[in-house]
């Protein structure tokens, strides 16, 4: 990769952070809030606490690692290549 | 007056980490020999995937994991552990939007601080003067409240004083940053993420022990406290309040400094995507395991909250007392304290890093006087012993005003930051104009509000800052004119053809 390819590649990246952040935020909402009617417990805690507190811990994880692994791409942070080029 | 046996854990967990920050001071000794700032300040950029995320997770995580959090989970329920759990985005956030631009132009015009990078994106020393400002102002006040609730903390646990408390890790904490400068700080605070979720582990088992297992614990709460059950508590946490956490503790914290000057700080691409999966792990479980003490707590300390002297904050030092003998309670005290001291470490450094790399060398460079590499030693030293030093003296009695400057600091910060940083690394037609506006009248924005106690839709002030704070920008943006080609073509490479 060139600095230009670099550049572009981190801004790809940093939009698909953004809406990594936007499908957490909607997880947490319909696991939590979207499940608080739900009468099913488990240990005597109610299904959204697992599924809102938890669950969003877990898919957050899920997330970071679709990102960390799929999106984002090793690059050299360095410049190298323009120095040579001048 | 305690038991001096019961202080040895933390006596040696203390010294470890002197221990730690000397050999981080010998082994860089060839790099320091070469470029002091760079070493001391930002580590030579060396810092792996597994040190990255924790220093991250354990300069955002503080004293108030412990205390002020499952204080609230004890009044509130499920509901506050809910809430607390949208922390788990932060460390994905600040590393995935600014993480690789950040350390591409900062390797480009050799930064070291945050500042250094608004300084050369908007060319102005003026905002470049009001973020070291900012910096140094909010960090100093968010150290001594570190202090002063550890210290508490460490009272109440121990029954050794106050000023004993303070005086044993706030000194420590003081030296060992000042010797170890970066990389010591960022290592020790590896150790102290794992000495916190020790700490929080054993928190957790003592206290279900004590509280007769979770079902037990949980059958008690069904039955005196339903509402503790309910995402909203009936009316205790309204929706407001959960937007205001999604911004305030959530999205805003991405724009940190104290967080975004570790994105200079790493090796390489495979330990800024290792940083982002671990120190979602541990942020999530260190969130969701102290927090789920405070609910917990309700089973063990069943009482009104006036039993328990008034305050939420009694609620963790009471739950250590109450569950676990002095031995243990002992231990588990290093858990706080470490929480305490990896956050004051981070924000100790990065305000003489304010001082003397944003401010004193900047000048002698603009006046074309040379500084030796051992001058710069010495004044980075001296004016972190110096910071901290005072920062402990403050704690040992602080005045009211500390208290006002702490409440506006987190958001404050990142009012100051957010629209910064964001459109100076994203936006090419941001200019100097709107950044200082942004800056300026942001804060100014949040801070009013947050003093006459004005909220927007009962809102916290933080989205009267945010949003003051990007209509200062646009608007200074619109009078301001672009900055010149050869700045830009740094920061967006990928915007020019040839």
């Amino acid at each position: 990769m060139n600095r230009k390819e670099k550049f572009k590649q981190a801004n790809r990246e940093a939009n698909a952070t953004w809406l990594a952040l936007l499908i957490v935020i909607f997880f947490w909402c319909v696991a939590g809030f979207g499940l608080a009617d739900v009468k099913v417990e488990f240990f005597q805690t109610p299904l959204w606490v697992w599924a809102g507190c938890i669950g969003t811990w877990l898919f957050a994880i899920v997330v970071s690692v679709v990102l960390a692994n799929c999106i984002f791409k090793d690059m050299d942070l360095d410049d190298k290549e323009d120095e040579i080029n001048g | 007056m305690g038991n001096f046996f019961h202080l040895w854990p933390v006596l040696l967990f203390l010294a470890f980490m002197l221990g730690v920050s000397f050999w981080v001071q010998r082994a860089s000794r060839g790099d320091r020999q070469q470029n002091f700032a760079k070493d001391y300040f930002i580590g030579g950029r060396s810092l792996g995937g597994f040190v990255l995320a924790m220093t991250t997770v354990a300069t955002y995580s503080s004293v108030s994991t412990f205390v002020g959090g499952p204080g609230m989970a004890w009044a509130i329920g499920y509901g506050w552990l809910y809430m607390a759990i949208v922390q788990v985005v932060v460390i994905f956030l600040v590393l995935g939007i600014f993480g690789k631009k950040i350390a591409m132009v900062s390797r480009k015009i050799d930064a070291v601080t945050v500042v250094d990078v608004i300084r050369s994106r908007y060319q102005s020393d003026l905002l470049a003067n009001i973020s070291a400002l900012v910096i140094v102002a909010f960090f100093c006040a968010t150290m001594v409240a570190q202090f002063v609730g550890a210290a508490k903390l460490f009272e109440a646990v121990t029954g050794f004083s106050y000023v004993t408390g303070l005086t044993l890790f706030g000194l420590i904490v003081v030296f060992y940053t000042t010797v170890g400068g970066f990389k010591g700080v960022a290592i020790t605070d590896a150790i102290c993420a794992v000495a916190m979720i020790i700490g929080l582990f054993i928190l957790f088992f003592s206290m279900l022990e004590t509280g007769g297992g979770y079902e037990k614990i949980m059958t008690h709460i069904q039955t005196n406290h339903p509402d503790m059950l309910e995402p909203l508590s009936r009316g205790k946490m309204p929706i407001s309040l959960y937007i205001s956490q999604w911004l305030l503790v959530g999205v805003c914290t991405l724009a940190l400094p104290q967080s975004v000057v570790r994105g200079i700080s790493y090796k390489n691409t495979k330990a800024l995507h290792n940083a982002m999966i671990i120190g979602t792990v541990v942020i999530g479980a260190m969130t969701l395991i102290a927090t789920w003490i405070g609910v917990l707590s309700k089973g063990v300390l069943t009482d009104t909250l006036q039993a328990y002297g008034g305050s939420v904050d009694n609620i963790t030092p009471l739950t250590i007392i109450g569950t676990m003998d002095p031995f243990w309670a002992g231990i588990t005290i290093i858990g706080p304290i470490a929480a305490t001291i990896s956050t004051v470490s981070s924000l100790l450094l990065a305000s003489s890093s304010a001082i003397i790399k944003d401010v004193y060398m900047h000048e002698c460079s603009k006046r074309h006087k040379t500084v030796s590499n051992n001058t710069i030693r010495l004044f980075s030293m001296g004016a972190t012993v110096i910071l901290g030093l005072g920062v402990y003296f403050i704690a040992i009695a602080p005045p009211s005003v500390i208290w006002k400057i702490n409440m506006f600091a987190f958001g404050g910060l990142e009012t100051a930051f957010f629209w910064v940083l964001i459109f100076g690394l994203f936006w090419k037609k941001a200019n100097r104009t709107g950044a200082v506006f942004a800056m300026a009248g942001g804060v100014l924005a949040y801070c009013t509000t947050m003093a006459l106690q004005i909220k927007f839709f009962d809102l916290h002030q933080i989205v009267i800052g945010i949003g003051a704070s990007l209509i200062f920008f646009l608007i200074g943006n619109a009078l301001g004119k672009e900055h010149d080609e050869h700045i830009l073509r740094i920061f967006f490479p990928e915007k020019y053809s040839d």
